[in-house]
């Protein structure tokens, strides 16, 4: 690469350059749906598009007001919420486990349970659920649910409890420590970063599933997701509700994305990649 | 031995919980799964063994082969955009060195929304008539498009879309794997004189050959199973020009409620995601540096 100082310069603006199209490219689609989301109803269909308008919020309070859509919002919390719960009180001390003794039974299944189609499961789980009359129930939900928070949580953990030196294991096992207390006293509080990756990974992944409640709730337990299907059928006529329940969808997950970004892609390829 | 056994039992205890949770939620219904496939439910409800007959149906359902090559267009468009696009936008990403966390964020942005709002923002970008797309299209003076209504672009538009969302995921691997490079076979190169062109294919590319293994393995898990981003756009229409077999499963299954086939093109599915991770291992095992 025996270059001259300024087209070594050159090249780093054409850099500069490409990758601000980069950006734009990925951005706008995006910033289309928060600024249509503003839009007076009658300007959101407008053609040609336009740009420059008197920024509103009617498409949010007629949101609210027409549809169930605090509930919806509800629902999406309750079952988010409870399956990372449960998908950390069962994958953290099984990720303890799995790196101490090195079986490997857990990263194995968690492997499955991410290659398998959702519907592979749902089939069964429908005959399941409804033989004990549990459809449309949190449970149902939160359950399904966990079978995506567990694999993320015992997959982002297990680097994390690996890199503990054994010797502070073998150390307090000699001074009489029963694993309950190594794993609580000890081993807990040298994770607690990947706790919280783990966590937030599990939230937005269990936030993003649509496949398992679109089949497993009801009217009253559907999730913001499996609810977005509704706001697509008003939506030929109402763009602007559309824009902004899909707004306030993305919002969430953009968030802690935002938040834990730097940990973020070690988590999101099974680590394949260190962050 | 008294402590020994006391050790044993703290440790099956603190993995027992999650175990019985696979048990019962992965592994039982993936096994239930299979004897479905096995079944023939009636409308109404009853169960009759049909042995092999599922499948036999299903080599001669023409929907079926419709759904094995949408899903392989469908995967094989994707994928070789996401790769091409993911290695250029890292390269970039790389020669920037410095990566300031709110361009880190922005880029992490499309693939950590749900696939469903990817939906519904491009339902309204690419709408037919009153779309901000086909508005950009005409003023170039190029021809308006029917995207997702579209027979023959619907598969593309499809891909094109997956591709806006996962070519920044499939770049930050790759950027991963440009940052383990040793950077001393560059220096060699320099000192031998080779030009930038030379050092990508014959230097930077074999090199990253693994890593780009892995990106493959990961996209191709979730784009063989493309679901989400097609049920709400368009449901496998036009006509069944975006009828994967993950969609026609679905539908067969929940909509027509003919559980036993859909579980044999659910199985069937699983053994085809399940080939490719295994075939993509083989692959990455032989371009191991």
């Amino acid at each position: 690469m025996s270059m001259k100082p300024s087209d070594s310069r050159l090249l780093d603006w054409v850099n500069v350059v490409l990758l601000v199209l980069a950006g734009v490219l990925v951005m706008t689609p995006t910033a289309w749906m928060i600024l249509s989301s503003f839009k007076p109803s009658f300007e959101v269909t407008a053609y040609p598009p336009t740009l420059i308008f008197d920024p509103t919020v009617e498409n949010y309070v007629t949101l609210t007001e027409q549809t169930p859509f605090l509930r919806y919002t509800m629902n999406s919390i309750i079952v988010t919420t409870g399956s990372t719960l449960l998908g950390l009180l069962l994958g953290t001390p099984a990720a303890f486990v799995a790196s101490w003794t090195r079986i490997t039974w857990p990263a194995v299944v968690a492997l499955m349970a991410r290659m398998a189609p959702g519907t592979l499961f749902l089939l069964p789980w429908y005959v399941m659920f409804r033989q004990v009359d549990m459809i449309g129930s949190y449970w149902a939900l939160i359950l399904t649910h966990a079978v995506i928070t567990l694999p993320i949580v015992t997959w982002v953990l297990l680097p994390y409890f690996d890199n503990i030196p054994r010797s502070i294991f073998e150390a307090a096992q000699v001074d009489g420590c029963s694993p309950f207390r190594i794993f609580r006293r000890i081993a807990l509080p040298l994770v607690s970063a990947g706790l919280a990756v783990a966590a937030i990974l599990a939230f937005v992944f269990s936030w993003n599933f649509f496949l398992f409640s679109l089949v497993l709730s009801n009217s009253q337990s559907k999730t913001l997701i499996a609810a977005s299907f509704n706001f697509i059928g008003e939506g030929s006529t109402n763009w602007g509700g559309l824009m902004a329940a899909a707004t306030i969808i993305a919002l969430p997950p953009l968030i802690l994305a935002a938040v834990v970004q730097r940990w973020l892609i070690s988590g999101l390829t099974l680590g394949a990649v260190k962050g | 031995m008294r402590v020994n056994d006391e050790h044993r039992g703290q440790m099956a205890a603190m993995s027992m919980p999650a175990l019985i949770f696979t048990v019962g939620m992965i592994a039982f219904p993936f096994i239930y799964t299979i004897w479905m496939s096995f079944q023939l439910y009636s409308s109404t409800g009853q169960i009759t063994g049909s042995g092999i007959g599922n499948y036999q149906r299903m080599v001669g359902d023409d929907e079926f082969w419709n759904g094995i090559w949408i899903t392989f267009y469908l995967y094989f468009l994707s994928l070789a955009l996401q790769l091409v696009l993911g290695t250029g936008l890292a390269m970039l990403l790389f020669r920037a060195k410095r990566l300031p966390g709110i361009v880190r964020s922005l880029f992490i942005s499309p693939f950590m929304m749900p696939p469903v709002v990817a939906g519904m923002m491009w339902l309204v970008i690419l709408d037919p008539s009153l779309g901000a797309a086909n508005w950009i299209l005409t003023s170039l003076g190029l021809p308006a498009s029917a995207w997702l209504a579209s027979p023959v672009w619907v598969v593309p538009t499809l891909a094109m879309i997956d591709t806006w969302q996962w070519t920044p995921y499939v770049a930050l691997i790759v950027l991963g794997g440009l940052q383990s490079l040793p950077p001393s076979v560059y220096e060699a190169a320099e000192i031998d004189g080779a030009s930038r062109r030379a050092v990508f294919w014959r230097i930077t590319l074999p090199l990253l050959l693994p890593t780009l293994v892995t990106a493959m393995v990961l996209r191709s898990v979730d784009l063989l199973r493309f679901f989400d981003l097609i049920y709400i756009t368009t449901q496998g229409g036009p006509s069944n020009h975006s009828m994967t077999l993950n969609i026609y499963g679905f539908r067969t299954g929940f909509e027509f409620f003919r559980l036993g086939y859909a579980s044999a093109l659910m199985v069937t599915l699983s053994v085809i995601v399940l080939g490719a991770v295994i075939a993509l291992n083989r692959l990455r095992a032989a371009v191991e540096w």
